[in-house]
């Protein structure tokens, strides 16, 4: 005769484990108050994908990583994330509100650069873009130390400074666009906060990685200046700098627009050392002195990054998709149960008990892997995911069911047909259930975005189903085939299977 | 055990198919199943050739703003949003009180972008009488998409060729070719559909194509599986050509099929009516719509693409050949119940063969004794 397929010992010590482990799982993360990391599709948030403008090296891209993370973390969100997927960064912040506010912060690349200005230009309303070199400005509008004529005196201000009116020459020539700012061209750039300036720049001479540190205060008259302090290398290149433009304003350009353009020293009769530190003041708010030094701290990045999808989610319609996504999933698992217990009526009941214990262990490992972060959040496409992996774990059922059904009609008692059954089926699900891995597996390793959320969630509820057809569904059918082919409660489950020709 | 079935009555279809008593052709009416598909595939394929797809934003680049506002309309969201600064917006509602707006402003400056979308979220904010972070908001640059498309095809064809792979050395290559045959059956149908019913094409979409290729694939594997048992039990007694032997599994698997399809389906039926239209969330309709289709698509070709399909090709086999006419030369066509043939391979207790004759609904009275006969020349093997 057949052999079994375990002893009776083992398979009731391994059912009651499964049970416990299971519950026992399930309880210990309800208790800690652990649920899954949403994602942002259903807590709301932020999500951005950024390219590299132009080739980047590996090393560049984990710095482009770094500086990333630190701008959020500055920024006081919690719970975001920033990750290298190949050649892109894909930056995502759940459940942050004011979303759009973050993003502005984030997809700046903070390039920062301390630029000599030449002169001021005017922009007029109908403009065209300017190819190749920009010419230089006419001599009488250059804001060179000579035609400015700085003098310091006791005045309010503490000194004076000729005004010098834009060159024409520029009229109708556009603003550098992103995309043809490079730090060692001549530009012509809006400034913050003063509509309708625009100034050509020289090429740059420092850039922000010379600064260190930065903080955004109110100084004595309660605006907003942002403070710094330089690195040990940046501090003799900036004195050097400054003393280059001595009496000259010096534009400091964040990502194409300049934040202030300053006047080197306009109090003093000759350079003195900065010492490592310095004030920048303008036309700041809070918000825009705040970002300064943000940029400034925490770096411009290596290599400029263009958007390819950004995304903001509100956290009403988030909350409407979960309450779908989960409303949905319950529902249709609903069906499934009614129909497999009108189909299979006692064998049904064992399915019921077989998804509860599947649940359970699978709402407790995503929740513990919700504070990993190793694993994807937990998204529409996840749902569906699991959602979708309802039909394959049920299908093991199926599979198994169906063949005890063919060892019943070939007349064999249920003995040994649970028995029989089960290896027969037990190789049926390793081999379907291998596919349905295979591609949870190339779809993570290869696919971008959403996709790998689906993806770790289909392979882990498919590696469940392997475990619980084992663990689960093999001792209990068995131990009620071995125990029923006597007792009365095997009526129910012969019922169940009520199967066809068969009959001693 | 007792006799709980009614096996004296004439059964229905689904009592039948519940004990075990089909004897559905599947291979011989092949001709029929392929041109069903081909009529589908031809139309959808005309449809996509003619007016392609209706690809979202995501895939052509673009920008959508989202927003619930129950008592909007969409002619004062469209003036909402122009007057914010989109020349030819796209308004549609969505479910029940959802609106989203699309439009593509990639030609703008990057600065610009980042103004014009902020205007149109506060316009959009105010129209629906929310806060500005009630509005979602989506801008897709014109190279992603291509990004998405390139990866998933990528993984798209990795996965064709590991699967061939697997199935190849785990049951054999004519299997993998038929099961690889029925996948593309699969897309192809579900991309038809797409096109015809202009279903718009987005990620999500995407992600529930894959799932249908990995679930037709699933379900076919379950066949096939019974088919390799087939071949080493029924199949060797040298009585039933390879084409009798698949209709047979397949006809021993029918119920595990159809139940496998409805438990699948069920959950997807669900997403789609009580998530997308009920509950209103509409990213979930783009993966319904995919899953619904591809599900039945799938469920479908595992029935009748891959397997007739896979009897066919072994056919041609020269041993499977001598089988065939074998089997022609006797007189009566051999269609087989799971429940006889469950019989027929026992070799535990005795079957009763006045009780298959009774139920086998062939209608052709001599079918008992070779069964019998069979059952005894394996049991000696």
């Amino acid at each position: 005769m057949a052999p079994q397929v375990g002893s009776r010992r083992s398979m009731i010590v391994s059912l009651v484990l499964t049970i416990c482990i299971a519950f026992g799982a399930l309880a210990a993360t309800l208790s800690l108050g652990w649920g899954p990391k949403l994602g942002l599709d259903l807590a709301g948030g932020l999500s951005a994908v950024y390219k590299p403008a132009t080739p980047a090296t590996k090393a560049d891209m984990q710095e482009v990583q770094t500086i990333l993370t630190n701008r959020v973390n500055g920024l006081g969100v919690s719970g975001a994330t920033v990750n290298l997927q190949g050649k892109n960064v894909v930056v995502s912040v759940p459940g942050v509100k004011h979303a759009r506010a973050v993003l502005a912060v984030v997809g700046e690349t903070a390039q920062l650069l301390f630029r000599p200005v030449e002169c001021q230009v005017t922009q007029a309303t109908k403009t065209y873009k300017y190819t190749g070199t920009l010419p230089p400005c006419g001599s009488q509008y250059l804001m060179s130390a000579a035609n400015l004529g700085v003098t310091p005196n006791n005045s309010l201000q503490g000194y004076s400074i000729n005004s010098i009116a834009p060159d024409p020459k520029y009229a109708h020539v556009a603003f550098t666009r992103p995309a043809d700012n490079l730090a060692t061209k001549s530009v012509i750039l809006p400034i913050l906060g003063q509509r309708g300036v625009f100034y050509l720049l020289g090429p740059a001479q420092m850039t922000g990685a010379s600064v260190s540190k930065a903080v955004a205060q109110q100084n004595t008259v309660g605006q907003w200046v942002v403070n710094y302090t330089l690195t040990a290398k940046g501090s003799p290149l900036w004195d050097s700098v400054a003393q280059a433009n001595f009496h000259r304003l010096l534009a400091i350009e964040l990502d194409g627009v300049i934040q202030s353009a300053p006047i080197i020293q306009p109090t003093q009769t000759s350079f003195t050392s900065f010492g490592g530190t310095g004030e920048i003041s303008g036309s700041f708010t809070e918000a825009s002195a705040k970002n300064l030094a943000l940029a400034m701290t925490y770096g411009s990045l290596p290599v400029r990054l263009v958007p390819l999808t950004t995304q903001t989610v509100s956290p009403t319609l988030g909350h409407n998709a979960l309450v779908a996504g989960l409303g949905a999933g319950l529902v249709g698992l609903a069906l499934v149960l009614l129909y497999t217990i009108l189909y299979y009526r006692a064998l049904g009941l064992v399915i019921v008990l077989g998804l509860a214990v599947t649940a359970a262990l699978l709402w407790a490992i995503i929740s513990a892997l919700g504070h990993t972060a190793f694993a994807p959040s937990f998204n529409l496409a996840g749902i569906t995911g699991l959602i979708v992996s309802i039909g394959i774990t049920v299908d093991s059922y199926i599979v198994y069911f169906e063949r005890l059904k063919d060892e019943a009609r070939a007349g064999r008692s249920m003995r040994t047909s649970v028995d029989r059954g089960f290896r027969s089926a037990w190789r049926t699900v390793l081999a379907a259930d291998t596919v349905s891995l295979l591609a949870a597996v190339l779809l993570y390793l290869i696919a971008v975005g959403d996709v790998r959320g689906f993806a770790f969630f289909l392979g882990l509820s498919t590696i469940m189903d392997i475990a619980i057809t084992w663990y689960f569904t093999r001792p209990i059918v068995i131990l009620l085939g071995r125990r029923g082919s006597e007792s009365t409660s095997m009526m129910s489950m012969a019922a169940g299977m009520n199967a066809g020709a068969v009959s001693e | 055990m007792s006799d709980v079935t009614t096996s004296e009555k004439t059964p229905g279809p689904l009592a039948r198919l519940y004990q075990g008593l089909t004897t559905i052709d599947f291979v011989g009416r092949r001709k029929t199943w392929f041109t069903i598909s081909a009529i589908i595939i031809v139309l959808g394929l005309g449809s996509l050739a003619i007016r392609g797809f209706n690809l979202g934003i995501d895939f052509k680049g673009g920008s959508s703003w989202t927003v619930l506002a129950p008592h909007s309309s969409v002619s004062s969201m469209t003036s909402a949003v122009e007057r914010a600064g989109l020349t030819n917006p796209t308004v549609e509602k969505l479910g029940s009180s959802t609106y989203q707006v699309t439009d593509d402003i990639n030609n703008l400056p990057t600065a610009q972008q980042a103004l014009v979308t902020n205007k149109v979220v506060n316009a959009m904010a105010k129209e629906a009488g929310l806060p500005p972070y009630q509005v979602s908001t989506s801008n897709v640059g014109p190279t992603w998409g291509g990004q998405v498309t390139s990866k998933a095809l990528e993984a798209l064809i990795v996965f064709f060729i590991a699967v061939v792979a697997y199935i190849s050395i785990r049951f054999e290559p004519k299997m993998a070719l038929a099961a690889f045959i029925a996948m593309v059956h699969d897309l192809l149908v579900t991309v038809g559909v797409f096109s015809i019913f202009a279903f718009q094409i987005t990620p999500d979409t995407v992600i529930a194509i894959l799932t249908i290729l990995g679930y037709s694939l699933y379900d076919t594997v379950v066949v096939f599986d019974r088919v390799r048992d087939n071949t080493n039990t029924v199949l060797k007694s040298g009585e039933m050509s390879y084409g009798e032997m698949v209709n047979l599994s397949m006809n021993q698997t029918l119920a595990r099929s159809i139940n496998t399809s409805l438990v699948a389906i069920m959950p997807v039926f669900s997403v789609l009516v009580v998530g997308a239209y009920i509950l209103g969330a509409t990213t979930l309709q783009s993966y319904g719509v995919a899953l619904f289709v591809g599900l039945l698509s799938g469920a479908y070709s595992s029935i009748f693409i891959a397997s007739p399909l896979l009897a066919w090709m072994k056919e041609r086999e020269p041993r499977y050949q001598e089988l065939a006419i074998r089997s022609a030369k006797r007189a009566e066509h051999r269609t087989l119940t799971p429940a006889a043939a469950a019989m027929m391979t026992s070799d535990g207790s005795s079957p009763r063969p006045n009780r298959v004759s009774a139920s086998s609904l062939t209608g052709r009275s001599s079918s008992s004794a070779p069964i019998q006969a069979r059952a005894r020349k394996q049991k000696r093997r």
